[in-house]
């Protein structure tokens, strides 16, 4: 993927099939077996980046959904909600350039980067905002201060987790699954 | 289809969104066939014929994008993959000739021929056990073809064609599907499974059969009269819009 990147070869399809592969990968090999052996999976980003940031590229909907059916509907999924401002503000003061392809660079709709992530991303936040509502996902306000934010993910957690038994699988209850 | 007017191309599913489809008067031909059957045979003696018809050609592969290609042989040697992140390459591989190749190719009227299209993820993935339906969305994004000759042989006629050629490899022989250790014998379950699928395709798409235990001479002659047959049909109108169609490359 890599590869395909750094050449800015790919087109929106190739873009959102690449990454369908790294997930498809990390289900069968981190989600799956985890799960099955009883244990909890913390997924940092899971199928709807894919239907929001791919579909701001303009694949079709239905077409990424489809592409991403093989993947388990999670049992809980927080959505860290920032606008647009400060996001592009934590991303600028991390490091020096936004990425060509986090920036939409490869849509062209516009030559300067900022402006660039400006507009893509104000329609990946869109579209976001109207997967909230079809997949039940949970709104976290992500400008609120960290502890803040983290006491009001724990008592989420907690809800799902019920009577969850802490024993199974010898005390390691948890694994992460990023993307690559 | 002989009536149709070549450029009139509908996308499989939900195609391209993004990419304006312009005319296309090109015409998209897909060559099928298993393994070792000698689909690369025939296009190698159809193109200078084309081209001598007064045609410009284009030819596209499976697996032959320079994003992929590189990736899909290294993924192969690792072992990883599952029949799902197998589908999804090849799918981001033909995505990637569609949008590069195919489509241009087709906007400046030319003629594509394809070596193998989306029927071989079908064939195969069915075989491999993944979802027919879903693999079949995932390729929404590719163009009908206007023409698919399928070359059709069983796989008593394949086996010596395949070893007397470049010989039984381990993914032709359905190595990873674990029918059994013998090569032979894998090769052969593996092999007619895959026919078996191919001619169900071959039925349900309208694909045009043609026996491929032919001699090569024999096969290329019945290739050609089924192409000439479409161009003719297809033709009386896209030939006279457009002059690219018959510009060489």
């Amino acid at each position: 993927m890599q590869r395909g990147k750094k050449k800015n070869l790919l087109t929106p399809t190739t873009f959102s099939l690449l990454h369908a592969v790294d997930f498809a990968d990390r289900l069968t090999y981190q989600i799956l077996p985890p799960l099955k052996a009883g244990m909890i999976v913390l997924a940092d980003r899971y199928v709807y980046t894919a239907f929001a940031r791919d579909v701001a590229r303009g694949v079709h909907p239905d077409w990424v959904r489809s592409v991403y059916s093989p993947a388990l509907r999670p049992d809980l999924t927080l959505y860290f909600r920032v606008p647009i401002d400060i996001s592009l503000e934590r991303l600028l003061s991390g490091r020096a350039k936004l990425k060509y392809h986090e920036a939409g660079m490869d849509v062209g709709l516009s030559a300067d980067p900022v402006e660039s992530f400006r507009m893509f991303q104000s329609r990946v936040l869109e579209i976001y905002d109207q997967l909230t509502t079809e997949f039940g996902m949970r709104p976290i306000d992500a400008s609120a201060e960290i502890p803040d934010q983290q006491k009001v993910v724990r008592k989420m957690v907690q809800e799902i987790l019920g009577d969850y038994d802490l024993k199974r699988a010898n005390g390691k209850n948890g694994v992460t699954s990023q993307p690559r | 289809m002989a009536s149709r007017h070549s450029h009139d191309k509908t996308w499989y599913g939900h195609g391209l969104p993004y990419v304006t489809k312009k005319r296309l008067p090109g015409h998209l031909i897909a060559i099928e066939g298993t393994d070792g059957v000698g689909r690369s045979a025939q296009i190698d003696l159809l193109r200078p014929w084309l081209e001598l018809e007064g045609y410009a050609v284009s030819n596209t592969g499976w697996t032959r994008s320079p994003l992929l290609s590189e990736t899909i042989n290294e993924a192969k040697a690792g072992h990883q993959l599952t029949v799902t992140t197998f589908s999804l390459l090849y799918a981001a591989d033909f995505a990637d000739r569609l949008e590069h190749e195919i489509l241009p190719a087709l906007q400046a009227g030319f003629i594509v021929i394809a070596d193998r299209y989306m029927y071989t993820a079908f064939a195969r993935n069915s075989v491999m056990g993944a979802d027919p339906d879903w693999t079949r969305e995932v390729f929404g994004m590719a163009l009908v073809p206007d023409l698919v000759l399928y070359l059709d042989i069983d796989v008593e006629s394949l086996i010596p064609r395949v070893i007397m050629g470049k010989g039984m490899d381990y993914w032709e022989s359905g190595m990873h599907l674990a029918l059994g250790t013998d090569l032979f014998d894998s090769f052969e379950r593996y092999q007619s499974r895959l026919i078996d699928e191919y001619r169900r395709l071959s039925s349900e798409f309208g694909f045009i059969s043609v026996d491929a235990r032919l001699p090569i001479e024999d096969l290329q002659g019945e290739i050609r009269k089924h192409i000439a047959e479409y161009l003719s049909g297809s033709n009386g109108k896209s030939r006279d819009n457009n002059g690219a169609s018959g510009t060489k490359e």
